[in-house]
């Protein structure tokens, strides 16, 4: 039983481990906070929430850092990713404080925060051996979260339910446009908009572009030898042809 | 239990010396990788075959070795960056899913315990306690690099093909996440090794019918069989594969989130479904068909076949099998609309789990705690009461009125678009054409008003035999 | 069970992240480079590009719908599996516990439902 060897002291390769996810997971937060694009930094948040995942892993409870993973990587990071997508993908963060000495105060808020836990840590660590962990994972890492878990916080449990009915409630109502029946345009509705009368329920033709020039550009031709409208895109930019797309390729002399 | 000393615990795994690691963790990507070789092979061939065509014949025997020739022409194709791209994620974008897809197969297990250069170990990378979810954890962050490589690329048809596969993933996900829940309750474990050791079976039921203690099928495939059911079904929704294979609907995206790759990128995220592929073919072997365990009529004439190295062989022939599944369903079955895949899998698959979960554990605990006679019955009485109940009183959904096929011609607009008669007679199929003409004999002169039609037959037969 | 059976898995973990970051730098190398403006635009069928909307390509709200039911979900997942594997052990007071949970979650899970949040149009 090596998890007892975290209550024993730390182990050479929870040492190693740490030591280089450490590092890794404070330059990944450093570059959440610093990139300018909102992806990057949901990113480098990713990473983060990995690191922690690796940790949790290596303080003997494998189930919290794979359940940190599959649940805040995996569904929440996902959900930011969406949100910020939602935004737009060049969408910035604007530069213009709206609070005046927002960031002096952020900065020093953040150090003094730093210190306090700092400090408790210090304090709390110092030439102290952690307890408890062998009984704890006695039975197994899962099998003594499920005794704790459905026994002991029971209630607690059972409240995190109605906290998830508030979350589908909540996305609900942000994120939902209610349509009545009625309104909503179903397959068969399509098909009839697509044969009333007025539309035409074929394929538009396409261009001229096979037939005398290179660019999709030129329209096609009707059987009598007008040109047609039809053919062209309505997003492609109206423009005059070059001499050389113009002139009809020389097909008949070959 | 002959084969108990043969089956790895937890506690036989974390003590391999360093190069066995290295030994392993280098067979396992390789494992992985030659199943690539041949998982496209099936997908080509085998499709190929269902489609009377010869498929790949050309490089190496039975074009075994065209996958090896694709690879090496798309190295060296140009490696194309987009302009609109951005650049750091459309880089490393499609290494994501390869490299989670190629970690989950750490946990796969391959044997029982075998001797490698005199050290016992199990032929297994390694086992853990929450190894299921290591399997689960890299198909949920495979996801990313499908949704980055979609966003990165700057473009539409990518985007588009992104969020739809990242939405169907995660989607699928809960599904695929529920269904093992079944799995778990009846191992008792969340380990593969264990997972695998719960399912050597053969044993007696704890109840009986009249005295009679059947023998419960052991594997998972059998004995549950919705889990296996939904399982399978999300699997092919979490792999992006037909019929499932909508972020690559060539009619509506283009090539999906691959869109805009070219060379080794576009490369990887091939390697990357295909890999996905084996995980998915290796899990479902694992947790649903008994794992490396030789099937049932091999063991009841062969001791020794689930020792030593032949359960490597009964591994890989169940996940060739599972990956011919995949590839013959894709040959099969036509794409799914995305309004109809999403309600499959939320208004059909979840619920029906949850019900299944609920349905085993009841099932579970009246075994358990020792129930009298009346008392269970009367428990079952009245949970079969409720659901016909909840059945009954369900509301039905207003039949629409019939109408004749006069009314809806009438019912159109006047100038719509003219259609054909709509009483039109549909031809007979040309295949039962053909079967009457074989059924018939090759007889041309004998017959006098029908010769025509004999004779149309005959060439029928004749096109067959060509 | 100790902590070193999972180095493996970060070690297949690093090989595979050597083995695609090496085939991702090689083939900057490997392939050939012959500059042309179209094959950089992005592809639309071979028409020039639509320029993309103001913000970049947005897309509908429904994901994130999507995405919220995934955690919801997910969530209750992750409950489940501990529950699962001491199964046993727990008996019927586990089962009842599991059989409140999961039916206070459907609630939620028929309210979406009712209002038409699973619905794709």
């Amino acid at each position: 039983m090596s998890t007892v060897l975290a209550a024993a002291g730390v182990g050479a390769g929870e040492a190693w481990t740490f030591w280089i996810l450490g590092p890794l997971a404070i330059l990944a937060a450093l570059g959440m906070v610093v990139a300018r694009n909102a992806v990057h930094s949901a990113l480098w948040l990713v990473l983060v929430m990995l690191c922690l995942g690796v940790f949790y892993v290596v303080q003997a409870g494998p189930f919290i850092g794979l359940a940190q993973i599959i649940v805040y990587t995996g569904a929440i990071m996902m959900l930011f990713l969406f949100v910020l997508m939602l935004v737009g993908r060049d969408a910035s963060d604007s530069l213009i404080e709206v609070l005046r000495g927002q960031r002096l105060a952020a900065v020093a808020l953040g150090l003094g925060f730093a210190g306090l836990v700092g400090a408790a840590f210090f304090r709390a660590l110092d030439s102290r051996d952690a307890i408890g962990l062998a009984q704890a994972n006695a039975e197994g890492n899962v099998q003594g979260i499920a005794a704790s878990l459905f026994t002991r916080y029971v209630f607690a449990f059972e409240v995190t339910s109605a906290l998830l009915i508030a979350a589908a409630i909540g996305a609900m109502i942000l994120a939902h446009v209610e349509r009545h029946k009625d309104q909503k345009f179903t397959q068969p509705d399509l098909m009839r908009a697509r044969f009333a009368p007025g539309n035409y329920p074929g394929p538009k033709p396409g261009p001229g572009v096979y037939a005398t020039s290179t660019s999709v550009a030129t329209p096609g031709l009707l059987p009598d030898g007008r040109l047609s409208d039809r053919t062209i895109s309505p997003i492609l930019p109206k423009r005059e042809l070059t001499e050389a797309e113009s002139t009809p390729k020389a097909t008949e002399g070959r | 239990m002959r084969f108990l000393t043969q089956d790895p615990t937890l506690a036989d795994f974390g003590h391999d010396p360093w190069w066995l690691i290295l030994l392993k963790i280098v067979v396992a990507f390789i494992f992985g990788m030659s199943m690539i070789l041949l998982g496209v092979w099936f997908e080509r061939r085998v499709v190929a075959r269902m489609a009377v065509r010869p498929g790949l014949n050309q490089v190496g025997p039975f074009g075994l070795l065209q996958t090896l020739a694709d690879g090496i022409k798309g190295i060296l194709k140009e490696d194309l960056l987009p302009r609109t791209a951005d650049k750091v994620v459309f880089f490393f974008a499609p290494t994501v899913p390869a490299i989670f897809a190629l970690t989950a197969l750490s946990v796969i297990p391959f044997g029982p315990m075998v001797s490698i250069f005199g050290v016992q170990t199990p032929l297994q990378v390694t086992d853990v306690p929450v190894a299921v979810l290591v399997v689960l954890a890299c198909s949920a962050m495979g996801i990313y690099g499908i949704v980055l490589g979609g966003w990165a690329s700057g473009s539409t048809y990518p985007l588009l093909g992104g969020l739809r596969s990242s939405a169907q993933m995660i989607s699928y996900e809960v599904a695929m996440g529920l269904s093992i829940v079944a799995v778990f309750m009846t191992a008792g474990t969340m380990s593969t090794s264990g997972i695998v050791a719960a399912q050597a079976g053969g044993s007696e039921a704890s109840w009986s019918i009249f005295g009679w203690h059947p023998t419960v099928p052991s594997w998972y495939a059998i004995l549950l069989i919705p889990s296996f059911l939904i399982f399978v079904v999300s699997a092919f929704g979490e792999t992006n594969r037909a019929p499932f294979d909508l972020p690559e609907a060539e009619t509506e995206l283009v090539a999906g989130y691959m869109t805009e790759y070219s060379s080794i990128k576009f490369l990887l995220y091939l390697l990357s479904e295909y890999v996905a592929m084996v995980v998915m073919s290796s899990i479902i072997a694992t947790m649903f068909l008994g794992g490396w365990r030789a099937p049932w009529p091999i063991t009841a004439f062969w001791s020794g076949a689930n020792s030593g190295w032949w359960p490597l062989l009964w591994f890989l022939a169940k996940v060739v099998l599972l990956l011919f599944i995949f590839v013959w369903v894709r040959a099969t079955l036509p794409r799914l609309r995305y309004d109809q895949f999403m309600k499959l899998g939320w208004k059909v698959l979840l619920p029906v789990n949850l019900i299944w979960i609920l349905l085993l554990g009841g099932l579970r605990v009246m075994q358990d705690e020792q129930f009298s006679g009346r008392n269970r019955w009367l428990i079952i009485g009245g949970a079969v009461v409720a659901v016909l109940l909840v059945a009954l009183l369900w509301p039905a959904r207003k039949a629409e009125p019939k109408t004749t096929l006069e009314e809806q011609m009438s019912a159109r607009p006047s100038g719509s678009f003219p259609l054909p008669p709509l009483d039109l007679q549909v031809p007979p199929s040309p295949r039962a054409k053909r079967v009457v003409a074989e059924r018939r004999p090759a007889n041309v002169t004998a017959s006098g008003a029908g010769s025509g039609q004999v004779a149309d037959a005959d060439t029928d037969a004749d096109e067959k035999e060509v | 069970m100790s902590l070193s059976a999972y180095v493996p898995i970060l070690a297949l973990f690093a090989l595979a992240t050597a083995f695609t970051l090496f085939s991702v730098g090689i083939s900057q190398i490997v392939g050939p480079k012959r500059y042309n403006r179209a094959k950089l635009e992005a592809y639309e069928c071979g028409i020039e590009p639509s320029p993309e909307p103001v913000g970049g390509g947005r897309f509908p709200v429904k994901f994130y719908l999507t995405a919220m039911l995934f955690i919801i979900f997910d969530i209750e997942i992750i409950f489940l599996y501990p529950w699962a594997v001491t199964f046993a052990d727990l008996g019927l007071f586990g089962f009842v516990e599991m059989l409140l949970f999961i039916g206070t979650v459907f609630i939620a899970y028929a309210y979406v439902w009712r209002r038409g949040g699973l619905d794709w149009d």
